[in-house]
Formats: C-alpha cells, structure tokens, sequence
C-alpha cells in the first residue's frame, strides 16, 4: 500500500485558563489555527481542508462545528468533524494524517478545543452528565437504585473512573501515593515553563502537593487535571510542500488506534466488566505495538527521545508508560523516582506539563501531538528537552476507559 | 486577533426543567433474565464458548471473542473484592447527583462515607460494580471476601442487591 509521507508543519494554541468568557467557541479555536497558520507561514487560501473535533457534550455548545466554519476561513472547503471521547484530539490530528497520506488533499488543518467554561456545571445537559444519562438510565427501568448510582457518582466522574485504575495499578506494581505527588509536581513544574499551560506553579515539589486534601484515596486535590478552555492546531502538508515551507517538519511516522472491551463500568447494557483489570490498557499497547511497527522502531525504551502521555491523574503518565513500552512493566515509578522523567532525564515524559496541568477535554490529545512536533521542531523554548530528539511519542486515551491513540513523530520520514 | 467581546464572569442562567421521561433508553433483554434471577437470589453470568468466560451479569456477546453468550451459568453470592474506593464524607449541601443532594432524599447519612467495590462472584470472570456494607473503611482491602447483602423484600429488581458485605 503506497501512502504518502505527511509531516506537521505548523503548530497553533491558544493560551490554557479555566475561562475564557473574551471569546465565543468559533473565536478561540480560529485563535489556534491563525497561530498555527502563523507558524507554519502559509494562508488559510492555501489550505485545502480543515479536521475538527471536540468531546461530544462537553461544551455549552452541542454542535460547533457547525458554526466554526468561516471563522478557521474554511467556508468553500470540506471540514470533517471526528470524535472519539477522550482520544478525540489523537484522533483528530492522525485524522489529518489520513487525508493527506491518502492523497486526497496536500495540506489540510487539524484543529481540536474544548470550551468547558460555556457549560455552567459537570449536571448541565451539556456535560457530563449528559454523557452519562444513555449510559445508565435503561437500567431504571430495571429498577436500578438511586442509592447505587449514588454511590458510583460520589466518587467523582473522570476522577471515579481513573481512580479504579490508580488503585489497580499500585496494587501490583508497588508504587504509593507520594510517587503520585511527584507526577503531579512534576506537571505543575514543567507547565510553569510553558507559556501556553494552565495550571503553572513553579519550583512545585511533591511536598506541595502532599499537603493538599485527599478527594477520593489515592487521589488528592492537588493531583487532579483543571477544567480548561482551550484550542490546539496543527497544519499537516505532504512531503513537498513540508520540506519547502519547514526548516524542521516534524514527519509522521507511525501511527494507531486501537480499543478493547469496554473495561470499568457497567454501561450500555450493564453487563459485568470482562476485563477484571481497568488499568491493563491493552488497547495501548496494541496501539503502541503496530505504530512503532510502522515507524521501524525496535527497542522504545532506547529509541524514543521524548513522550506526551495523556495523564489527567498521575497515576496514567506511570502506567501508560509501561504500556507504551518505555519502561518495564511495574518500573516506571522507579525511575520517576531517580528523576528520568524529569525534561533533562533520560526518558521526559510529559515536560509541557501535559494533560495534569492543562486539559481542554477535546484538544488534549492533540496537545501531545502538537507538543511532539514543536520538540521535534526544536520550538519548544522554556521545555525544550535539552537533546537532539529523533523520535517522539504522542498519546491519546478516552472512551470507556478503552479508547487509545498512538502517535510517533520524528525528524525523518522514516519509511 | 478580532475584536475583543465584553468579558462575562460567568454564563448566563436561565430556569428551567429537564424531562427525562423525554428519552427511551432501551435496556438489554438479558437484563429481564438476570433480574428474574434476583428474585430467588440467583446471580445469573453468561458463558463465552469461545474463551470460556462467565460473565455477570449476563452480556449479548463477548467481548474480546465477538461470540454470542447463549450458555447460562449461575454464580456464587459470595465473591472477592478486586478494587475499591472510599469516598470522603458526604455532607448535607455538598454534593449533588442528578440534580438532587443524596443527604437530603435520604439515600446516605449526614457524613457517611460510601466504598463502592468491584466484586469478581465466585464462578464468574468478570468485574460487578456494587457498594461495601457494614464494613469499617480501614478493614477494606484487595482481596477481601464479602457475600451479598439481599432486600428484605426481593422484588425481581436490580435494587434486590443491595451491595456486599465482609463475610
């Protein structure tokens, strides 16, 4: 099969906050993409297609893509809309890949947000509720009591589903709660050097963090990702028009998505969960497996330079790490701990902050796309990692807890 | 870039109501079965001939083997704890589910703390989501055996389980 060798060429956000009440949907995220266009020195008349995507339901807005189109200076040309839950940005961005790899247009825009500020609270109609209500209301007619669904709601949402994993996770690699503090130290450190983040706090160290209160255990307040507004571009070219508008483009090389059984709760047609271990994530490591595959590369752990995990909850940046085969299973907490992770260590994982410090649902996956391709760019600035990076690792997850996307950039086609 | 909009605090609220008699989620017709079970106190799982699998409740297809689950095996009420949470104190005012304050309705005591559990029922191979009863959060832990707690009155309903409890 012959596709064509595509690389991001641009790259375009808006700056991360819990609100941004200046501008309308359609304002922020046209924001991105004339940022991206900006750094990708080409006019929107040059661009022959626009992917777009956010989190279904998330927003105060149910549809806006419908409404976006001629603030990106997409009107007269296709806008394809993709959403996969979390994943949705991954998805988004290798969407983008596919349509110019195909052959089908030469330089397309790739642009992902969330404006969680436009919904007034998580039981709006819009919002997570509303994302749920599908999920468990058949089983009223079945008389599912309140009082157990109740009980899973305490817990918290995105913070109840990941805290399973948490507790999964700790219980058969051995890591505790302070290797915890340390991610999410680590995250509001590293996002204090990027201008674009959220939640910045310099010099943060896991004592900071420790000292805030426990939500649900092992999670406490200081260890879970914001609400934020935000939008991230990118602009995607085939291989001619990228080398002649890049210094540096950062080439796609190898890419997948995979999902497994739904893996944590009882939704859809509330049958048990087959999958007695949520933190297992083997949709990941068959997205990890068959995108290094296509990348040509053999030993991750020596091979990949830098990786963006989506890690909401701290817990997510250690166990995905393993499953993308960046370190041993039950290791990861380890070398956390030896500071390997750090943005000057071995293996940075995460050093825009990731998605602990700024997460505008629908974009965030896309932010570790982008981010991949500014290290590779070397316009990362303030955490830029200090090495040559070669390869870089983006990943996406979502769904019900199944969804996963895998994404390798590097600074050669590769193939 | 564009003009900037006058800053708004906050999104503007309008009052209303929300009919949730207005949606018709259908629920899976394995769930009839597995209710029908409950009445007599029998936890209904499906069996996978492809991987074996029993899973509880019931389920259309297996996951993993996209077979049909048409075996049936009952399962044990007694099962082991595979993970758990505990919740902070639920406080009146605090927390709202669906709209209403589970303090208020009645449905948790002015500072209860809730342990919701996955239970893997003896028998079976999957993961149930319940709640631990009657249990002090500092005994709980992986591996923990528990049994389930019955209605009183057991109607043939998903509320006849009530949740589990320490054996």
């Amino acid at each position: 099969m012959k596709r064509r060798n595509v690389a991001v060429i641009g790259c375009g956000q808006t700056k991360h906050s819990s609100r941004r009440r200046d501008v309308n949907v359609a304002e922020m995220v046209s924001e991105a993409v004339y940022n991206a266009l900006e750094d990708a020195q080409v006019s929107a008349r040059e661009v022959d297609a626009f992917v777009v995507g956010n989190m279904p339901g998330f927003g105060g807005v149910a549809q806006p893509e419908q409404w976006i189109a001629e603030s990106l200076g997409a009107a007269g040309k296709p806008v394809l809309r993709i959403a996969t839950g979390g994943t949705t940005g991954g998805s988004v961005g290798q969407g983008g890949y596919y349509v110019v790899a195909s052959g089908l247009h030469d330089m397309v825009v790739a642009v992902a947000w969330e404006k969680h500020s436009d919904s007034k609270e998580a039981g709006a109609t819009t919002g997570l509720l509303h994302v749920g209500l599908g999920n468990f209301f058949h089983a009223a007619g079945y008389g599912l009591s309140l009082k157990n669904l109740v009980a899973t709601s305490v817990v918290g949402a995105a913070a109840g589903v990941a805290v399973y994993q948490a507790m999964f996770y700790m219980h058969r690699s051995g890591c505790g709660i302070e290797h915890f503090d340390m991610v999410a130290a680590k995250a509001r450190r590293n996002a204090a050097k990027n201008k674009y983040a959220h939640l910045q706090w310099p010099g943060c160290t896991a004592e900071d963090i420790a000292k805030t209160d426990i939500v649900t255990y092992p999670f406490r307040y200081g260890h879970i990702c914001p609400a934020s507004d935000g939008a991230s571009a990118i602009v995607v070219a085939e291989e001619s028009l990228a080398r002649k508008k890049a210094k540096q483009p950062a080439w796609f090389k190898g890419l997948a998505s995979y999902t497994d059984e739904e893996n944590q709760l009882q939704s859809e047609n509330f049958g048990g969960v087959g999958v007695t271990d949520p933190s297992e994530q083997r949709g990941c490591w068959l997205s990890a497996v068959k995108a290094y595959r296509m990348a040509g590369i053999v030993d991750p752990k020596t091979e990949i330079d830098v990786a963006e995990i989506y890690q909401p909850f701290p817990s997510q940046e250690l166990f995905f790490a393993e499953r993308l085969g960046l370190f041993d299973e039950g290791t990861a907490w380890m070398a956390l701990e030896t500071g390997e992770t750090e943005i000057e260590g071995r293996m940075p994982l995460d050093p825009s902050g990731g998605v602990n410090a700024t997460n505008a649902i629908g974009s965030s996956a896309m932010q570790r796309i982008l981010e991949c391709a500014l290290q590779i760019m070397g316009k990362a600035e303030e955490h830029q990692v200090p090495k040559k990076v070669r390869n870089a690792l983006a990943h996406g997850w979502g769904g019900v807890t199944n969804y996963s996307t895998v994404t390798v950039l590097g600074d050669t086609p590769g193939r | 870039m564009g003009y900037l909009k006058d800053e708004r605090p906050t999104t503007i609220g309008v009052e209303g109501g929300w009919n949730l008699g207005a949606y018709h989620y259908k629920g899976s017709r394995l769930l009839e079965e597995y209710v029908a079970g409950l009445k007599h106190k029998k936890l209904t799982g499906s069996f996978c001939p492809g991987c074996a699998r029993v899973i509880v409740p019931p389920r259309n297809l297996c996951g993993r083997c996209h077979r049909k689950m048409d075996g049936r095996k009952t399962v044990s009420d007694r099962g082991t704890i595979t993970c758990f949470v505990v919740s902070p104190p639920i406080y009146k005012g605090k927390l709202k589910v669906l709209g209403m304050d589970p303090v208020e309705i009645g449905l948790v005591k002015d500072g209860q703390v809730v342990i919701p559990v996955f239970v893997k029922f003896d028998g079976s191979d999957s993961n149930t989501d319940t709640v631990l009863l009657n249990a002090d959060p500092k005994d709980v832990h992986i591996g923990m055996r528990v049994k389930v707690v019955w209605a009183k009155e057991l109607q043939g309903s998903l509320a006849d389980v009530e949740g589990v409890e320490p054996i």
